[in-house]
């Protein structure tokens, strides 16, 4: 008879922070707790030998490094961390997938302020009719330039962090700046 | 850098059976197909003890979202206590030792093996259902590099002349179980063979809505809030099974989907299809307390 395995504290580390992100890119703009502040829960729960990262914000390298994924150019990255952004220029260049296989688009993970700032009008799947968010620290015309480039079903996901509280927005989600 | 950050303990086995980059991979796609709700994307399907075609795809997905809090419910055809049912719970537990629950309302992950259970979910539940075939194309389309640019390019005739075909030679859409659905105005997905009867379950739902296809190795999701709208002609109005009626004939529950036993005497005699549906309506008959939520359908109506 097998004993039941444990689980390593890495190893719920991982699973916690999959269900954050899971349940807050199932319900865009809501915002649900990772287990530690930052991107360093996504990176373990998401990262290994099989993704092409690129990163803006050098204290991530260590730790994507230590993944095993290599390092690429933002064209052509699967999963793109960019920090607190500065400019949205970066997302001119985001990978979006193609028609045959969205899947292809990025995933995007951008430090911000939730709870303060302009107010955005989400609506789509999961959302329950129109949810109102305020959210902060983006580059100005940051929603101007996702909006020009989503195709839908192309385009690429994105999750905000701040501190230890993530917000998901996917690319099905419509946002309006109020 | 020393050798031990590199390595990890030795374990006997990965909790939850599947090893970590299974996991990860996994997790990846899963949030690309909540991001492209009912757009099948493609996934390695790993090995579990189990052949393909019995529940693998489901299995993987509940493996990777367990922890040892979640209570898991497994259900095969409405019904907890099937082979398929119980060998999945069983195995779940065993490696990820999650606690088990055959009431709708406690658990926090149901996979189901093509039923939706009659309660009403909660946002807090994820619904993990079974799929052997992932492609509704694939009785109008065999070829799936074809079938993968008609979904490109939303080209969903040849679905609709499919259906109107039915209705033609035969008076009424015949499409039983699996009844093609399209998901945000966008992608017609197959809802796994669930009855006519659960697919408005999935339309504008409180809860997530996993499915994966282990054979044919691909996932796609239902996000909460979701249009699911079955594929209809405005003249032809969609209809579930004519269940509303019936009677269970061992707990006396009316108005839910029913199984149809039949009678030596050629008649038939009907069983409510959710097992714990019927288990829960005895207790409450036989004086144990109310136990059951609320459901989708009411007087065997879905309200719209």
């Amino acid at each position: 008879m097998l004993s039941v395995p444990a689980p390593s504290p890495a190893e719920m580390r991982d699973n916690a922070a999959f269900d954050a992100l899971l349940w807050s890119l199932s319900r865009p703009g809501r915002p649900r707790d990772l287990p530690e502040p930052g991107e360093s829960g996504i990176i373990t729960a998401l990262l290994d030998r099989e993704c092409l990262v690129y990163a803006d914000d050098p204290l991530l390298m260590p730790q994507i490094m230590r993944t095993g994924a290599t390092l690429s150019d933002i064209e052509k990255a699967d999963h793109v961390f960019l920090g607190a952004m500065g400019t949205s220029d970066p997302l001119a260049d985001i990978a979006i997938g193609t028609d045959f296989y969205p899947d292809d688009g990025a995933t995007v993970i951008i430090r911000a302020k939730i709870g303060s700032g302009p107010a955005l009008r989400l609506t789509g799947p999961g959302v329950d009719g129109i949810l109102t968010l305020h959210m902060g620290g983006l580059p100005e015309g940051f929603w101007k330039a996702r909006t020009a480039r989503l195709r839908y079903p192309m385009g690429f996901d994105l999750f905000f962090v701040d501190g230890a509280r993530v917000v998901g927005i996917p690319r099905s989600t419509t946002v309006e700046e109020a | 850098m020393s050798l031990s950050t590199l390595t990890k303990p030795w374990e006997a086995m990965s909790y939850g059976f599947l090893d970590g980059s299974a996991k990860r991979e996994l997790r990846r796609k899963m949030l690309k197909s909540v991001a492209v709700p009912g757009c099948q994307m493609p996934y390695a399907s790993r090995e579990v003890p189990m052949a393909r075609g019995w529940g693998t795809g489901g299995l993987q997905v509940s493996l990777t979202l367990v922890n040892p809090q979640t209570r898991v419910k497994v259900i095969d055809q409405g019904a907890d206590d099937s082979v398929n049912a119980a060998s999945i719970r069983r195995f779940i537990a065993r490696v990820a030792g999650t606690p088990t629950t055959m009431d709708t309302l406690e658990a926090d992950l149901i996979q189901s093996r093509h039923r939706i259970p009659e309660e009403v979910l909660r946002d807090d539940q994820v619904l993990v259902l079974q799929v052997p075939n992932p492609e509704p194309l694939r009785p109008v389309q065999p070829n799936m590099s074809i079938a993968r640019q008609m979904h490109a390019d939303a080209d969903y005739g040849r679905m609709w002349l499919q259906l109107y075909e039915q209705i033609v030679r035969s008076g009424r859409v015949m499409q039983g179980a699996s009844y093609p659905s399209l998901v945000h105005g966008r992608h017609v997905m197959t809802p796994s063979p669930i009855p006519r009867w659960d697919v408005p379950k999935l339309h504008m739902a409180k809860h997530l809505t996993i499915l994966s296809a282990g054979r044919e190795k691909r996932i796609f999701a239902v996000p909460p809030y979701t249009r699911v709208e079955p594929l209809v002609f405005s003249d032809v109005p969609y209809k579930v099974e004519d269940h509303g009626n019936l009677t269970c004939t061992r707990s006396g529950t009316t108005g839910f989907f029913m199984n149809e036993i039949p009678q030596d005497d050629s008649s038939s005699a009907f069983e409510v299809s959710d097992s714990e549906w019927g288990v829960k309506t005895i207790r409450a008959r036989e004086g144990e307390g109310e136990s059951r939520g609320e459901t989708w359908y009411k007087d065997g109506e879905m309200p719209q």
